[in-house]
């Protein structure tokens, strides 16, 4: 089994893999990154059955974390299935932060955290954020300390998916892009390497100073939250704030007590960067 | 079978909840059980005024009307239905006829 | 946790000093609203998943026209070898079509299925995941 080791954040990761080559793909995206000495998480892509290593070939997520029904990917797809066991680790193992399922991007030392449905557009703008003199922390996971309560980042591969590809590629002329996975369960998936400064402070983290509920699609709009109902919505975007107990609560009531929400709505990047501007000025 | 008799509760141990008033709800979390529970009024007082007594819903009721101004139309068929829920979430114990 | 007086579960001595109004609300509106592990969401879109129908639970059995696991010999019931759909299948067939490689009543008995699957069974935390992503 060929192995490759990286660390994003404060998570430190070991892939095995049955083939070699979506390693070697892996080493070239994740190569300004750290490499951890002893890893935290071990995941592994294994062939389906042992000929199927050769005939169709189909990679299998294994890992010290899995949930049931797990379904193998096409060979093709192996970054994708690396990305998804990658994550499946820090959502179900956990439990150093608060952890939600977020986007975010950091400016004067004050964290912007974007948070909703997939299709919401949160990893998008975090990446467009990201390369417009923000920076990029992370667009799947936010770490929230159980102490200070500070958002601590975890800047893996931004993994772009159908029109963000086109639209990412077009305004990020420099950007370092792994290879372009069609037809996979999510649709075209494309990785985009998070900007340098994004790697260099992934252990710096940032205070939580606005939280947006973004919906791509609709007419312009901004609409405040109750304090009771973001509560409700964080939970809900959280893979361990029950098994967090206590420590959990405290953390999340200060934070919702602490941070400005609002919900956002918009048609295109342009117009969300605008909406973003304002309330940044106004509310962080 | 004797006649029914209205139960009888008793509420957490104060030290066993800890309560975040946010807008018009209320967070609570208990600690025995590791369970956040989102509760809107009249939950929280009706658990404030049971203190650690044991009564039944006419009993909460009467305590609440000492403390606060509704509407008592089924006050007393409101307080028995939120007591069973609250009962069903451990939040109040059921306590032996 | 700070100790100002107007807290509603402040003790009973401070009653007289003030009288607030209290939304007691009906008796069919539940006041409560407890937090469950956000597994499924976030499972969503974390994993690709798969439903087999039947799972191991029900091996050997067919599937009636609501999803219920029957004796093999049942009238009007469909056989079932445990096929897996995936979850893209599944939803595609929430909205409307039907699973692949089945007939138009044939998938309708294996969504029922799916629908009435329970915690612990193969599959369910594959289709929590579906109901709660867009």
């Amino acid at each position: 089994m060929h192995e490759f080791r990286v660390q994003v954040g404060p998570a430190a990761f070991r892939i095995g893999s049955a083939w070699k080559r979506p390693l070697d793909q892996l080493a070239e995206l994740y190569c300004d990154y750290p490499n951890p000495e002893i890893p935290d998480y071990s995941v592994r892509l294994e062939a389906v059955g042992f000929l199927r290593r050769f005939v169709r070939p189909s990679v299998a997520i294994n890992g010290d974390y899995m949930l049931p029904d797990a379904a193998p990917l096409p060979l093709k797809q192996a970054l994708l299935a690396a990305e998804m066991a990658m994550n499946l680790q820090i959502a179900l193992g956990w439990r150093r932060h608060l952890l939600l399922h977020a986007s975010a991007v950091e400016k004067d030392g004050k964290a912007l955290i974007m948070t909703g449905a997939s299709g919401s557009g949160k990893s998008t703008l975090a990446a467009m954020l990201g390369h417009k003199g923000w920076r990029f922390m992370g667009d799947e996971f936010v770490l929230i300390d159980l102490v200070t309560g500070e958002a601590v980042p975890f800047p893996r591969m931004i993994s772009l998916k159908n029109e963000a590809i086109g639209a990412m590629q077009a305004s990020v002329l420099d950007g370092r892009f792994g290879p372009l996975m069609s037809g996979t369960p999510k649709g075209n998936v494309r990785h985009l390497v998070p900007p340098a400064d994004a790697i260099a402070r992934m252990a710096e983290p940032a205070r939580p100073a606005l939280l947006l509920f973004p919906s791509f699609g609709f007419e312009s709009a901004v609409r405040d939250i109750g304090a009771s109902e973001v509560f409700m919505r964080l939970t809900q975007a959280s893979t361990n704030y029950v098994a967090l107990g206590e420590a959990g609560f405290n953390t999340l009531t200060r934070f919702i007590k602490t941070v400005p929400a609002r919900a956002i709505d918009y048609h295109d990047g342009q117009e969300a960067e605008a909406l973003v501007g304002r309330l940044w000025s106004e509310l962080a | 079978m004797t006649a029914p008799q209205s139960p009888f509760y008793k509420a957490e141990l104060a030290e066993q909840l800890v309560v975040e008033p946010l807008d018009a709800m209320t967070l609570m979390y208990q600690r025995r059980s590791g369970i956040t529970h989102i509760v809107a009024e009249p939950v929280p007082e009706i658990l404030a005024v049971m203190s650690g007594d044991v009564l039944d819903a006419a009993q909460v009721a009467a305590r609440l009307a000492l403390q606060f101004d509704f509407d008592d139309r089924d006050s007393e068929a409101i307080v028995a239905t939120r007591l069973e829920e609250l009962a069903m979430l451990g939040l109040v114990e059921r306590v032996g006829a | 946790m700070d100790d100002s007086s107007d807290k509603p579960e402040s003790s009973l001595n401070s009653v007289a000093t003030r009288r607030r109004a209290l939304m007691l609300g009906a008796v069919t509106a539940s006041a409560i609203v407890s937090v469950r592990p956000a597994l499924a969401q976030s499972a969503a879109s974390v994993m690709n998943c798969e439903i087999p129908v039947p799972g191991p639970h029900g091996t050997g059995m067919n599937i009636d026209s609501y999803g219920k696991l029957v004796p093999r010999d049942t009238p009007g019931s469909f056989a079932a070898t445990g096929q897996k759909f995936t979850g893209e299948q599944v939803k595609a067939a929430l909205r409307g079509r039907s699973l692949p490689g089945t007939s138009y009543d044939q998938s309708q008995a294996y969504m029922n299925y799916i629908r009435r699957l329970q915690s612990g069974q193969s599959g369910f935390t594959c289709y929590a995941s579906l109901q709660m992503s867009r």
